[in-house]
């Protein structure tokens, strides 16, 4: 499944043949409704949001403008400060976390093993697994005297913490709780480590190399484009995460979970400043923009793509 | 999902409980999470579920002041109550006449699965006495009513009536969704306004204007478990119960460990609580914001201080459960039986009467050293700004909220707390009333209950800035004191909004 990026061997332009144009209408048209879709109904949606964000909007009455009004009072907003550390807190350690154990998960199931479809089943299974059913499940896991967590924690005399009700403890809960959906990145890797060509292990226990070093200079470089793929969506969908969070802890213990997507929805549903909770939203988008930048400007530095010319 | 599953849910969501209390009972008792799943797709996702536990649910969970709703049965439900009884009572004639051609009336509830039966009773009786107005009734649950009828509102669609409750009214009328009302009450011949209680009013009026009737008002009364009272060999309460009587008998009751483990009381004050300061505060003579303006915090103060810090004696003792025992407790706990004493409005009693089994009874909430004070509150109805038929929408509310309709809905029933005080009679005479509803009564005619809750528009970010600042206490970061002073500091900025 590497990713084949053809920049520096693609042919030099030239004018298109009846062929080539008839293929490329039948692609726009093809992709039409997609498009007329994200018009019709992203579009406006986003172009109002971000009129609205320049407003002062109580929502049941007419919009006022503001200018730049909700951005100022953002930066004097501590609870927009809580939630946007704490949305980066969440995504920036259950990606990492996500990311190693669907990785190692992956690993163990490209084993040939008799029964290894059922396995992979099994982990695949949690993560499709309606979010209020595993909400409620994991508020049971992780209670502070009878949760499963706590109750392995006491056989080796450890007093486990109360994960849900204290502020220290409650991001790692959920952090901890992300990994239940490890199972939908699994299978991603799974395919990515399947699509590793074969002769480049051959080509390695050739010279020599052992499962470590076949790991580290075979596996893991062919599974950048991959890693590097859940790392990006992965940090995205975490930013923007609040249904499990309203349920379980509804951003308490003292704003301890008080995640950035609840704090827009509170501000437009509960306080009824509309205006603000876009000014939050489109915040949001920037700052994922500016961190999906980064992540890709660095990825030069460590994803490798098969074919891949590196000067 | 198996018969007895969906037997055990379908009898839940009857008792009144939520989606998400059927699912913690389902995962208590071990169900499938896949069968608790489907129960969870049947209807819509809750958005705007109020507070989990991870402070003291009920009174943190503020704006639920009255039973929250369960979600719409899968299957019909037969109703407990016999449509026929009140039927015939004398019903008001409006001075505007009906319309000459069909009309049809949207009426937005938030009701409980039980008393939803009895909405559909009182909308079928009401169309057999107008022909020419159909109720199409929309009930939806508390926890997200707010936000979906905002929104409706918003897009212009709101209903011709709707539900609503106290903490909502001041912003709803403010935001303009509501049509005042005067002239029609003043062109009726028999509305008599002065039969609503006076604190039923209150959070209805805003410019010198009413712009929703009540239903209810009533006080916050201390609902006992008999059996566990019994067990412990404490006599039950009685009028002249002072708090220390209560504190008293909670920690008696108080007994065992674990999922077994049975609390005294079933939950403490919280700044994140508009309805704390009668029942917590004001019998030591301490408030949370001046009234009625609640322009300024003066939870800081050395009485409020001193009250608050009387109350940490249950938690210090394991008296109430905590939020990890909140985790673990089926929710909600009394009906369950885990709790010797809760604090709950009147509308409490029909989910409590179907889904208790054992002997309870309810007595007005003790004095305090100051003063004999709880809370009063309740809610309303109102005709929306977007209704095209406002005329036959007064000709509802006229029926719904006349003598009889109260009877009919909240007095036979057993709900109570009526705001009209002549369908009193017929609460205190219910079948379905405990056997101590005359002490809702006196609580309400006494001057017991007070109105001096937060309901101004504020309130909702009052309450959200409060109680994360409380957590910490009831984490045992952070001292009463500290806690309460913080409270001013985040607050007070809040509340100087409504200085005029």
């Amino acid at each position: 499944m590497a990713m084949q990026r053809s920049l520096d061997t693609r042919p030099p332009a030239r004018r298109m043949s009846k062929m080539a144009r008839r293929e490329e209408l039948e692609f726009f048209l093809f992709i039409s409704p997609w498009i007329i879709g994200l018009i019709l109904f992203d579009f406006g949606p986003i172009v109002a949001s971000f009129l609205a964000s320049l407003t002062e909007w109580p929502l049941l009455e007419g919009p006022k403008w503001a200018g730049l009004a909700n951005y100022v009072t953002m930066f004097r907003d501590p609870l927009f400060f809580t939630a946007l550390y704490n949305s980066i807190y969440f995504g920036v350690f259950s990606v990492s976390l996500g990311l190693v154990v669907s990785f190692m998960l992956a690993l163990l199931l490209n084993q040939r093993v008799l029964g290894m479809s059922m396995f992979r089943t099994v982990f695949y299974l949690p993560s499709v697994v309606s979010g209020i059913a595993v909400a409620i499940l994991w508020i049971m896991i992780l209670h502070q005297d009878f949760g499963l967590i706590n109750s392995a924690l006491s056989l080796f005399g450890i007093q486990g913490p109360g994960w849900l009700v204290q502020p220290q403890w409650a991001k790692p809960a959920l952090i901890l709780m992300s990994l239940w959906g490890a199972g939908g990145s699994m299978v991603i890797y799974l395919a990515g480590l399947q699509s590793v060509p074969v002769h480049l292990y051959e080509a390695a226990e050739i010279d020599g190399a052992g499962p470590w070093q076949k790991f580290r200079n075979v596996t893991l470089p062919m599974m950048t484009p991959v890693i590097f793929y859940n790392l990006i969506v992965g940090f995205i969908a975490s930013l923007q995460g609040f249904v499990l969070v309203l349920i379980m802890t509804n951003g308490g213990p003292a704003n301890a979970t008080l995640m950035y997507g609840l704090y827009v929805y509170r501000n437009a549903f509960q306080f009824f400043k509309m205006g603000y909770a876009s000014a939050l939203a489109w915040v949001l988008l920037v700052i994922i923009i500016v961190i999906t930048a980064i992540q890709f400007r660095l990825a030069n530095r460590w994803v490798f793509y098969e074919g891949d010319l590196r000067r | 999902m198996s018969s007895h599953e969906e037997e055990l849910a379908r009898l839940l969501k009857q008792r009144g409980l939520t989606r998400r209390q059927v699912l913690r009972v389902g995962a208590l008792l071990g169900m499938s999470g896949a069968s608790m799943a489907v129960l969870s797709a049947c209807a819509a996702p809750p958005a705007s579920v109020p507070a989990a536990p991870a402070a003291e649910a009920p009174a943190a969970e503020a704006p639920a002041a009255e039973a929250p709703a369960a979600e719409a049965p899968a299957q019909p439900a037969q109703s407990i109550f016999d449509a026929a009884v009140g039927a015939d009572a004398s019903w008001p004639k409006s001075v505007i006449s009906d319309p000459t051609s069909k009309v049809t009336l949207s009426v937005a509830h938030a009701w409980d699965a039980t008393f939803m039966e009895r909405q559909k009773q009182f909308d079928e009786l009401f169309m057999k006495r107008h022909p020419n107005i159909e109720i199409k009734a929309e009930n939806t649950p508390f926890g997200e009513f707010l936000q979906k009828y905002t929104t409706q509102a918003a897009g212009g669609a709101s209903p011709d009536v709707i539900y609503t409750q106290f903490s909502w009214a001041q912003q709803l009328i403010k935001s303009g969704i509501f049509i005042p009302l005067d002239d029609y009450i003043k062109n009726e011949t028999d509305f008599n306004l002065e039969d609503f209680t006076k604190p039923s009013l209150v959070s209805y009026q805003r410019d010198g204007k009413l712009w929703l009737i009540p239903y209810d008002e009533g006080p916050a009364n201390l609902y006992y478990n008999k059996d566990l009272f019994d067990a412990a060999g404490v006599e039950y309460p009685n009028q002249n119960w002072t708090l220390d009587d209560l504190k008293a008998a909670a920690l008696k009751i108080t007994s065992g460990e674990g999922p077994n483990k049975i609390f005294g009381l079933g939950e403490l004050p919280s700044p994140g609580d508009s309805l704390m300061a009668p029942p917590y505060l004001m019998p030591f003579g301490g408030v949370y914001l001046r009234e009625p303006e609640e322009d300024e915090v003066l939870i800081n103060e050395p009485a409020a201080v001193e009250a608050m810090e009387w109350w940490q004696e249950f938690r210090d003792k394991g008296a109430v459960p905590s939020p990890a025992d909140l985790q673990n407790v089926a929710w909600p706990a009394f009906q369950f039986g885990k709790i010797g004493m809760t604090q709950q409005g009147s509308w409490a009693t029909p989910p409590i009467r179907a889904g208790s089994k054992f002997n309870w009874d309810i007595m007005i909430w003790p004095k305090g050293p100051k003063a004999h004070v709880t809370f009063s509150a309740g809610s309303g109805y109102g005709i929306t700004r977007d209704s095209k038929n406002a005329d036959a929408a007064w000709i509802y509310l006229n029926d719904y909220l006349s003598t009889a309709g109260q009877a009919y809905m909240w007095g036979i029933t057993g709900r109570g707390s009526p705001a009209r005080l002549s369908a009193w009679p017929s609460y205190l005479s219910s079948e379905f009333a405990p056997a101590g509803a005359k002490f809702v009564e006196m609580a309400m005619k006494d001057g017991i209950a007070s109105h001096d809750i937060i309901d101004q528009p504020t309130g909702p970010r009052v309450t959200q800035a409060a109680g994360p600042i409380w957590d910490l206490v009831v984490a045992g970061q952070l001292t009463v004191k500290d806690a309460l002073a913080q409270v001013k500091a985040a607050v007070d900025p809040i509340v100087a909004e409504n200085r005029k």
